[in-house]
């Protein structure tokens, strides 16, 4: 039987989320620890079965695409949560908001104005070859001026003990199911605990989903017609859409199931005839959406929902086009736009970023491959990186090559070393690398979750956390006011 | 509700009760087996008849024996209508609409499903595989009273009570039916004696032994038995009661008139037909007849509340939600 427990635990040189340098549990992690230890090894491995067989019981499961086709995996999930202080997580809360305000106001002033351009805040040229602009928005005014009205936005504590934003996720993050599912099975299999904290509850998410979209309703005053549009059940983030309809009490739709009439509104196609839907949380990308705008062979999406939406008479989140902002490049200039348009220094600091557009920064980037972090501007889910210090001569011969042919596509960061926690692995607690992604809303309101979801390499010394790349998950506890 | 939604639902029962009727099929008939006068033997292509697949069976195998047959109607992959396949599509209808039922429907859906994947795919012996289709039975009916007790009676809901009935209907006309398929040595004492036998173990076969002999009597001749199964309005296989609750559903739908039409028509050939007639000649014929009636059904259904239907799911593009 393997011995589990926060003893003889070896941090690296990472920051730690629950274990000190000197070794012993933080304050708020003594709890924990104590916990675990009273539970002991033969209990807690009992417990870890019960928790892996009711995630299969539940099916909470997600795609991963592989050459020998698609398998519907189990969720990984890592029994010991992480644990943040309330009150840091005000100032992070504060932070978030902060952020989305801005990149939303920047959102409106590209593509209305442009005043941040004239104004030389930020240079055209990142714009004219952004991937995620979209030619079909200029001249639009989404109702609040919001365009993104959910953000993931991914942070990683450096070992210096800081949050830092790695990057924002405008378009059509995911993952918010995850974290709701974290925290209930931890709640049914370990519940003795949560009597020892105060953990401030996520169990309002979706209810206030609910009200951002419902707030963009075209007919205020009903209870509006909202449904999730999913691209099907193929899709790897399948479980979260029905989830989220499901949660929210609203219909979930493939395209199929929507026609836009020549009175510019949408419907759907019902048992009984045609209903008018009023709100869409679309979980497909923007080429996807509108055959007739974007990629005419998309059979995913609704032929003329950009007319509808452009018309005032359906409300779209997130609104197409809001992945302008969510570029790696743009990233680096949310700071100036925080200052531009709020008048405020940013409070959660940006990764120090190298935008290879630049001829200084690219000779930079060139010159230090093996140090730093490599990342194509419009990627994600973690593909087409360079992690300078894992990588070969070899794949940095590549990502020159690459750099010199289209420098607008890439930026560097240094190497942040990702803080770590206790994860239970094959030589029982071990130290694996984190970062965390609260969910952000905003319509009439701003809304930050309480924590987030903490995704985990699972992996011995790995940076990787994505899902679709082996990483796992942990419940995330924001505590109040000590234990 | 989405006609998607309410043709998945739809399917969803089809399938389910395809699964729990053939599961109940089988272990009756192990049971009737053993009950086997000596002299007579019980030809397996007459389960694979019931079940409406005694040819896509003889496309895969050369002889209808109990391994094979049992083999191709609990597990094959190659049979669609194979319990393990329709509980996979059972399952995977369910993901589709998740929304619209209670919470814990998924949850115990997965659970019959993990059942059957972890007890299924061995080869099954006698016992274990008695034990194992009941073990599916239970969980299913499980479900089924999950819905009944925490499910608004809303349009979903009278799509899962259609496809439940529509899929018993036709379960009992084909039990009904193979009663002809079974050639018995009927001029020896022993024969008669087993025909008393055989419509015994029909009833066995539709779970509806103890019912027929509480309503009816002990004694099962054919007359009776045929009356049963076909106009009993009390238990909850007989076509008559099967016809009748697909009325009732239809009133709660939206502009169902046309179906309605469809359905009288049928359960006007039910009521006029003479039992004691049937009992001597004809009565695979008026099976024929009542299962052309229950496909005009199931046409108008379709065409009624699920005309957008694409055919089966197609597989979106990998990047159509960029997984950020």
């Amino acid at each position: 039987m393997r011995h589990i427990t926060c003893e003889g635990y070896q941090a690296g040189n990472a920051f730690d989320e629950l274990i000190a340098p000197d070794g012993h549990p933080r304050p708020l992690a003594r709890g924990l620890c104590d916990y675990i230890a009273e539970l002991g090894s033969e209990e807690l491995s009992g417990r870890v079965a019960a928790v892996d067989a009711a995630i299969m019981t539940a099916g909470i499961t997600f795609m991963v695409y592989t050459e020998s086709g698609n398998i519907d995996r189990a969720w990984p999930f890592d029994v010991i949560p992480r644990i943040i202080d309330g009150h840091e997580w005000e100032r992070v809360e504060k932070g978030l908001k902060q952020r989305l305000a801005a990149l939303n106001m920047f959102i409106s002033d590209i593509y209305n104005e442009q005043k941040i351009v004239k104004d030389g805040v930020f240079p055209l040229e990142v714009l004219q070859d952004s991937k995620n602009f979209r030619a079909a928005c200029v001249g639009t005014m989404p109702r609040f001026g919001v365009w993104a009205h959910v953000c993931g936005t991914d942070l990683v504590r450096h070992s210096d003990g800081e949050f830092y934003v790695l990057e924002d996720n405008l378009r059509v993050p995911s993952g918010v199911s995850y974290m709701l599912e974290n925290r209930r099975l931890m709640k049914r299999l370990f519940p003795e605990v949560f009597g020892r904290y105060r953990i401030r509850s996520m169990d309002d998410y979706t209810a206030r989903l609910y009200d951002t979209l419902a707030a963009l309703s075209p007919r205020p005053g009903e209870r509006p017609v909202i449904v999730v549009l999913t691209p099907g059940i193929f899709n790897s983030a399948y479980f979260e859409h029905s989830y989220l309809a499901q949660q929210m009490g609203a219909e979930l739709v493939e395209g199929a199931d929507l026609v836009v009439l020549d009175d510019d509104c949408v419907y759907m196609k019902n048992i009984d005839g045609l209903q008018r839907v009023d709100v869409i949380y679309r979980r497909i990308d923007d080429d996807f959406l509108d055959p007739e705008v974007f990629r005419p062979d998309s059979c995913l999406g609704v032929r003329g929902l950009m007319r509808a939406w452009k018309s005032g008479n359906v409300g779209l989140a997130n609104a197409p086009g809001a992945g302008v902002a969510d570029d790696k490049v743009v990233y680096a200039y949310v700071p100036q736009m925080i200052k531009y348009y709020l008048g405020e220094e940013a409070i959660l600091p940006n990764v120090p970023s190298y935008l290879c557009m630049y001829e200084k920064d690219r000779e930079y980037v060139l010159a230090n491959l093996d140090k730093l972090v490599v990342k194509p501007a419009n990627e994600s889910g973690g593909y087409g990186m360079l992690i300078g210090p894992q990588s070969s001569a070899e794949e940095r011969a590549k990502f020159a090559a690459l750099i010199r042919e289209n420098p607008r596509n890439y930026m560097a960061q240094p190497t942040l070393s990702l803080s770590t926690a206790p994860t239970l692995c094959e030589e029982g607690l071990a130290p694996r690398h984190l970062d965390l992604r609260p969910f952000v809303l905003q319509s009439s309101q701003l809304y930050v979750t309480a924590g987030g979801l903490t995704r985990v390499a699972m992996r011995k010394g790995s940076l990787v956390v994505n899902s679709s790349q082996g990483g796992g998950s942990k419940d995330t506890w924001i505590v109040e006011g000590g234990q | 509700m989405l006609s998607r939604v309410g043709e998945n639902l739809y399917w969803m029962t089809r399938n389910m009760e395809r699964a729990d009727n053939t599961a109940r099929l089988i272990n009756a008939v192990t049971l009737m087996t053993l009950d086997m006068p000596s002299g007579a033997t019980f030809g397996w292509d007459a389960l694979l008849k019931v079940a409406g697949l005694d040819q896509l069976f003889f496309m895969h195998y050369s002889e209808a024996n109990e391994d094979a047959v049992m083999r191709f109607l609990i597990q094959d992959a190659r049979n669609p209508s194979s319990i393990m396949n329709c509980i996979t599509h059972g399952r995977e209808n369910t993901r589709s609409f998740r929304e619209v039922l209670p919470v814990e429907s998924w949850e115990w859906m997965n659970e019959l499903y993990l059942y059957a994947r972890k007890e299924l795919p061995d080869q099954l012996n006698r016992r274990h595989r008695y034990e194992v289709l009941q073990g599916i039975i239970r969980r299913r009916q499980s479900i089924v009273g999950l819905l009944a007790g925490t499910m608004s009676r809303d349009d979903a809901f009278q799509f899962l009570v259609l496809g439940r009935n529509v899929e018993r209907a036709y379960m009992t006309s084909r039990i009904l039916d193979v009663s002809h398929a079974i050639i018995l040595p009927s001029d020896t004492p022993v024969g008669k004696q087993y025909g008393d036998l055989l419509w015994m173990n029909i009833l066995k076969a539709l779970s509806a032994h103890q019912m027929y002999r509480r309503h009816v009597g002990v004694h099962a001749g054919s007359v009776q038995v045929i009356g049963f199964l076909l106009k009993d309005p009390l238990f909850p296989r007989t076509l008559h009661h099967c016809l009748a609750e697909i009325g009732e559903r239809l009133q709660f739908l939206p502009h169902s008139e046309q179906v309605l039409q469809v359905l009288r028509e049928t359960q006007a050939m039910l009521r006029d037909a003479d039992v004691a007639a049937l009992a001597h000649a004809g009565l695979h014929e008026f099976i024929d007849q009542l299962q052309i009636g229950l496909n005009a059904l199931h046409a108008a259904l379709c065409e009624r509340y699920f005309p957008v239907s694409d055919g089966p799911l197609q597989a979106a593009p990998d990047d159509a939600e960029v997984e950020e």
